[in-house]
């Protein structure tokens, strides 16, 4: 399987603060990532490296086989989305299909029209009185129109109601299907149940650096919570990797990276939420000497 | 690229060329009266041998199109606050920058079209008021004979376009750096005013090495044209510039300035001239100058000639846009810094 994006030890510094350490990621061609995190994590500064408009200050990075630049190639194959949704307030969508036209090798000005007729988006009206939703749609129509490669979004949903929210995500699913696996998707939110119903791929970025990448399924059979009686958890802490710990007098509630199956019929074994995970990895506070167990990547 | 600049700024290029044309038909209505007056007053005074005279008795034109004509000077600071400082900052606040960099075009690039279009236009703005006014101070210029003259100079010929390229120079670098709309403006106004004031008081009158020349200081020496006078006076024996006093009473002797006063005459001559008391006789008077003028006593008048006008112009606008283009260098740098 061809991948998309590979970083290796990437990091950013602007002047004395680091907004990105030792990033190392994979991401499968045809996948759609969830770039999750709090909010200062990095996501940001990972998303703009990858479209090409921030160079990190160490490590590698490769994207669709080459080094993000400014190129006019490059610039074509990556569609990118920035946080803010930046579209020029005064002018219609209709204006910003043609500026596109005039900026692209390949434009699909068609179905930008086609998507916000169904979407009863008007063409002529200035998008500075649309609604929210309505706006991030058109960015988003707009940003399919290159026809990427790969698709980056900072946040889109982020300031949208929940139906809203929806509709966003159903067009991106939708067009990840059309694309027939042409096309790979990071997208970046904290809102964890959203990415879920789209996403098979996660990036969790915390504090700067990565705490978990890999495909959700596996990553999500490979954890278990593990539930028995207050013992001493130390053989069991050498056999797997325990990720967080919830003591109480009477019992221990564990949540575990499997090296193996659970030998000690003490502990009932249950599966773990996609969000359990995130929030488990989130508030870990992992020790340094543990962060690089905590990426698992899936071409081992 | 080039038509997103287009689709930006058609409104404001609709605006400038409807000024500009309103502009133009009343400097041509005007311009065509004023040149008939001329030559109306030109055969009159031909006529009767007093053409000398002539700029003391006619005024050309209306003080209102004069005064309008003047005010052709705020022009490229215009430009440079409305267009050029909005350029950059605005696309920076609105974040409509991060629009056009989505798309398949470098920022380079986007950067390149669109300060290159911006810098085209305003060129293109200050030559055509440049060429109106030239064109309408045509008998005017004629009549002063003052070329030189800061009013005039500056409106005229190659200079406002220099101006209007640096203005907006300026305006596009201020916006960069701030990156918001209002400090750029005012910082464009400062610095464009403060860069005129200083190349016009510390450089201009050093462009060209001045000429000086001597004569007697009973004459007077007029350079032909439309000279610039930078300085005059009286040398001594030797060359040595002779001071002249604030407040002085019997002047001696001179037609450049109020003359020299008596004080400042070689010892010898001093006493030639105080023998008639308070005032001179003309036989004093005479005697004391041919004493000064035997004692080597000169005037001199130091001066950009007549034919170094467009030498000047050249000059002049050469700074200008050697200064507009190092800003637009130091612009393409912050934008590559700031978001890279």
């Amino acid at each position: 399987m061809n991948t998309a994006i590979e970083t290796h030890e990437l990091s950013k510094r602007y002047r004395r603060v680091s907004a990105l350490t030792d990033c190392t990621v994979t991401v499968p061609q045809g996948r759609v990532s969830a770039l999750i995190g709090p909010n200062g994590a990095g996501k940001t500064t990972l998303l703009r490296i990858l479209a090409g408009l921030a160079s990190p200050t160490g490590g590698m990075v490769t994207v669709l086989g080459g080094v993000p630049r400014q190129d006019p190639a490059f610039l074509a194959e990556v569609g990118f989305l920035a946080q803010e949704i930046p579209l020029y307030r005064r002018f219609a969508a209709g204006d910003h299909i043609r500026i596109g036209a005039h900026m692209n090798p390949r434009w699909d000005a068609s179905l930008v029209r086609d998507r916000l007729a169904e979407l009863r988006i008007p063409l002529d009206r200035p998008v500075g009185k649309l609604s929210g939703g309505q706006r991030a749609q058109v960015a988003l129509a707009l940003t399919l129109a290159k026809r990427p490669r790969l698709l980056l979004l900072d946040e889109p949903v982020a300031a949208l109601d929940p139906l809203a929210r929806r509709n966003f995500l159903a067009t991106l699913t939708a067009a990840v299907a059309d694309a027939e696996g042409g096309l790979t998707v990071v997208l970046s939110s904290h809102l964890i149940a959203d990415l879920e119903r789209v996403c098979d791929h996660i990036i969790l970025l915390a504090a700067s650096k990565v705490q978990l990448c890999g495909d959700i399924d596996t990553l999500l059979a490979e954890h278990k919570v593990l539930v028995g009686p207050a013992k001493d958890t130390s053989a069991l802490e050498r056999a797997h990797t325990v990720v967080h710990a919830q003591r109480t007098a009477r019992q221990v509630t564990l949540l575990v990276r499997l090296n193996g199956p659970v030998i000690d019929p003490a502990y009932q074994v249950e599966d773990v939420s996609l969000e359990d995970l995130v929030l488990a990895y989130m508030g870990a506070e992992v020790a340094p000497e543990q962060a690089h167990l905590t990426t698992v990547g899936e071409d081992r | 690229m080039t038509w997103l600049v287009w689709r930006q700024y058609r409104a404001q290029a609709a605006i400038a060329a409807a000024l500009l044309a309103a502009f133009a038909a009343l400097i041509l209505v005007t311009g065509l009266q004023v040149a008939s007056q001329w030559h109306s007053a030109l055969a009159t005074c031909t006529a009767g041998h007093t053409c000398g005279g002539l700029s003391n008795s006619i005024f050309l034109g209306s003080h209102a199109v004069g005064f309008l004509v003047i005010m052709t000077l705020g022009v490229p600071a215009v430009l440079g606050m409305l267009l050029g400082a909005p350029l950059l900052a605005h696309e920076f606040e609105s974040g409509t920058n991060q629009f056009a960099w989505a798309q398949s075009v470098t920022r380079r690039r986007w950067l390149a079209i669109k300060t290159g279009w911006l810098l085209l236009g305003a060129a293109a703005l200050g030559g055509a008021v440049s060429a109106l006014v030239t064109w309408w101070s045509g008998p005017n210029n004629a009549l002063q004979g003052n070329a030189f003259y800061p009013g005039r100079f500056d409106i005229m010929g190659i200079v406002p376009v220099g101006y209007a390229v640096f203005a907006m120079a300026v305006g596009i670098a201020a916006g960069a750096l701030t990156r918001r709309t209002v400090p750029a403006v005012g910082i464009t106004l400062a610095v464009y005013i403060a860069v005129r004031f200083l190349i016009f008081s510390l450089a201009r009158p050093h462009f060209m090495t001045a000429v000086t020349s001597y004569f007697p200081i009973n004459r007077s020496s007029t350079p032909a044209g439309s000279y610039w006078l930078l300085s005059s006076g009286y040398v001594g024996a030797g060359g040595h510039p002779i001071s002249i006093p604030q407040s002085n009473s019997g002047m001696v002797a001179g037609n450049v300035g109020g003359g020299i006063p008596v004080t400042s005459l070689p010892a010898q001559c001093q006493g030639l001239a105080s023998q008639s008391g308070r005032g001179f006789t003309p036989a004093s008077y005479q005697a004391a100058s041919s004493c000064a003028t035997s004692h080597h006593v000169q005037a001199f008048i130091t001066y950009q000639p007549a034919g170094r006008y467009w030498a000047f112009q050249g000059i002049e606008t050469g700074i200008f846009v050697a200064l507009a283009a190092a800003l637009i260098a130091v612009t393409f740098v912050v934008v590559r810094r700031r978001d890279a």
